[in-house]
């Protein structure tokens, strides 16, 4: 009951906030970029809301409770992209001008065919990213209620697109900030009260894995709502239907719907064909290891996608024009690795003290609720009632605020980058744009929450790792070579997406078809950046070498790496017209009674 | 504003003219700086390649330090968190010092 209060009031925080932005919404581009008058630290408290998903906030420990320590990792990956993004890419995009990432390509490259490749890509990894932050809130609503899955993600979906389309980004650039801060808390509080209240860590030796989870000492009850097959890692027994079943290492079991009982420090089974390892010693608590998800080539490959995927993140790099210049676009994101930095240090502790305290995840399968069942098996009574509702509410911030971040990238795509094209009505007025953006953000919520119903049985964590393989796959040698090589042809930029895109999402598809991997290399299916993305670059190089004639990109080369304030680069309002006719970026000579207007 | 340069032709052309009107000299400034500052860039990469990239292979060929452990944490899990992102942010704020200071170097240079 407290959980569901808790997870209302960050709800209507959210949608009040929403709809006391739109109190300054008079344009299109006060809609789309707040306008780019926000302060460094609300930036990147924004910046931060916005990335925290569901990925972050269950995902993490989630797949750390179901296959080790070597999800840990991810976490990492998480943090570090903003280095790639900040040392490569931030500045210059900021000083480009461009809103959005199919803005950039065709003016960067002077292609309008290429706008629409690049507006695609957008919305497939939206999509892809959208999907994960949906099975998170079906989940956690399932939790909080105990209604259906399909519930959670129906009404989150609602609430989302409905607070998009009637907001904008100006309401959402405070209310992710405010988000942030919800998550940190809810995410830092309950582990803070935990250690305190254990005076460290509990069992640590089945914590860190030289025990396999076992039942506690009063046994463990679980009630199941579907029939489960399960897998026992060691010998052992359980109760069900009022038999005692015996069963051996290794041995297989399917249990029916009902009420399922363990003996005091009875092994916990495993729910079968999820991925899920109940493994000790060595195998749980190290990163690395020799074989599995943690093979170093796996965890290299995992490393990669996060690196280099979060500067091909569409709704987080659109954030960036809300800095005023590049200077500023560095220092916001040197403070959302410090945000970040903060947050990455929390989710670990969920997927370690899960194993101690909620080992009955293993046998249900359901290892993504860890986050949210820790406090409340912590403490029954109303503390843990009260961290709980804290620890829902924080997860509710988090598939709000990113969901809310994805739809204002794919509406906007598909408002200002494909509707015009289709329509090939191109000066279109405030109002239709108003009203296509209104649309496309009720219209593009439909599918992904539709592929959510669908995946409720793969982890949060693997989904989104999914949009982060496909980002670092495309946009990423896109900006690279975009913004550094000024050989890059709009044809080779083409050509390598592509081979990145295909390479990237067949790898995953095939990885689904053939289920579980038996080798390392079938591994590498569900984990293709380590192929894709340099594929993607060499596909890339080549085609644009393979051209003989090269346009000059001295405007661009200007207006990406000029610093500003000289009249050097774009003049402020150039390439605002949305929807307009695209332009090359054109320098502007300044006048003579030029003044610095950025000190 | 409307009275235009004055004897312009007579003066020498300063580095902002050259730029704005995209001369041989002024794109030579220009891409000295983007040469600059994609030097730091990846010299910053480098940095993080040598403290963090090495991690997973260094725990990999080290199973030892699993089996070790501090204050009942295995002392991997300590060298997965404890160093790293402090190290990210260190890189992130000297890289933004450096690279501040490079747009600086070049204003002043078009200033002149």
């Amino acid at each position: 009951m407290t959980a569901l209060l808790a997870v209302a009031a960050v709800t209507l925080g959210t949608l009040g906030l929403g709809a006391w932005g739109v109190r300054f919404v008079r344009t299109t581009s006060d809609l789309l970029v707040a306008s780019r008058a926000v302060s460094a630290w609300w930036n990147a408290a924004a910046i931060s809301g916005e990335y925290l998903s569901a990925a972050s906030f269950l995902g993490i420990a989630g797949l750390e409770l179901a296959v080790g320590a070597s999800a840990l990792w991810q976490a990492l990956g998480f943090t570090a992209g903003y280095l790639a993004l900040l040392l490569f890419v931030a500045a210059p995009l900021r000083r480009f001008g461009s809103y959005t990432i199919p803005d950039f390509a065709e003016a960067r490259l002077r292609s309008p065919g290429l706008r629409l490749l690049a507006a695609a890509t957008v919305l497939v990894i939206d999509g892809f990213y959208l999907l994960p932050q949906l099975k998170g809130a079906g989940l956690a609503l399932g939790v909080v209620t105990g209604a259906s899955y399909w519930v959670g993600v129906a009404v989150v979906a609602a609430i989302v697109a409905i607070n998009v389309a009637i907001g904008g980004m100006r309401g959402i650039t405070y209310v992710q900030a405010f988000q942030f801060w919800v998550k940190l808390t809810a995410i830092s509080l309950p582990v803070i009260v935990l250690l305190i209240h254990f005076g460290g860590l509990p069992g640590r030796a089945t914590l860190f894995g030289s025990q396999l989870p076992r039942a506690g000492a009063h046994g463990l009850a679980v009630r199941l709502n579907a029939p489960q097959r399960v897998v026992f890692p060691a010998a052992g027994s359980l109760l069900v239907a009022g038999r005692v079943v015996r069963v051996r290492a290794g041995g297989q079991l399917t249990l029916p719907r009902g009420l399922v009982r363990l003996p005091p420090h009875g092994i916990v089974p495993v729910a079968g064909g999820q991925g899920i390892l109940a493994a000790a010693g060595a195998r749980w608590s190290e990163p690395v290891a020799g074989s599995g998800q943690a093979a170093p080539l796996l965890v290299y490959s995992l490393l990669i996608a996060t690196f280099l995927g979060t500067m091909g993140l569409p709704h987080i790099l659109v954030r960036f024009y809300t800095n005023p210049d590049g200077h500023a676009a560095r220092r916001t994101t040197v403070r959302v690795l410090t945000l970040l930095g903060l947050f990455y240090v929390f989710p670990g502790f969920y997927g370690a003290l899960g194993r101690v305290l909620t080992p009955q995840l293993y046998l249900t399968g359901q290892t993504d609720d860890v986050v949210l069942r820790v406090p409340g098996a912590a403490w029954p009574g109303p503390v843990g009632a009260g961290l709980g509702a804290l620890v829902a509410a924080g997860a509710f911030a988090a598939f709000l605020s990113t969901s809310s971040g994805l739809l204002v990238s794919m509406a906007g795509t598909i408002s200002h980058d494909v509707w015009p094209r289709l329509s090939r009505q191109r000066a279109a007025g405030v109002a239709i744009r108003r009203r296509r953006f209104r649309l496309a953000a009720a219209g593009a919520m439909v599918i992904p929450a539709l592929l959510a119903l669908a995946a409720q049985r793969i982890d949060i964590a693997i989904l989104v790792g999914w949009a982060f393989a496909i980002a670092a796959s495309t946009f990423c040698p896109m900006f690279l070579l975009g913004i550094w090589w000024t050989r890059l042809t709009a044809r080779g930029a083409s050509a390598g997406m592509l081979a990145g895109m295909l390479l990237a999402t067949s790898m995953i598809f095939a990885g689904l078809v053939l289920g579980e991997p038996a080798s390392p290399v079938g591994a590498l299916l569900a984990q293709p950046a380590v192929v894709s993305v340099p594929v993607a670059f060499v596909v890339m190089v080549a085609v644009s070498l393979a051209q003989r004639t090269v346009p000059d990109a001295t405007p661009e080369m200007l207006a990406l790496h000029a610093p500003e304030g000289l009249g050097l680069r774009l003049a402020e309002g150039e390439g605002e017209g949305l929807g307009e006719e695209p332009r090359a970026p054109s320098i502007v000579a300044t006048a003579p009674a030029w003044r610095r207007e950025d000190r | 504003m409307s009275s235009g340069r004055p004897h312009r032709t007579w003066r020498l052309r300063t580095p902002r003219e050259e730029l704005a009107d995209a001369t041989a000299h002024g794109l030579l400034y220009l891409r000295r700086l983007r040469r600059a500052q994609l030097t730091l860039s990846v010299m910053a990469l480098v940095a993080f390649g040598a403290l963090f990239g090495v991690l997973p292979i260094t725990l990999f060929l080290l199973p030892r330090l699993g089996r070790t452990s501090l204050l009942g944490i295995p002392l991997t899990l300590w060298l997965l968190f404890v160093p790293t992102l402090p190290v990210f942010i260190l890189i992130g704020w000297l890289y933004a010092r450096r690279a501040d200071a490079l747009d600086e170097a070049f204003r002043d240079l078009v200033e002149r």
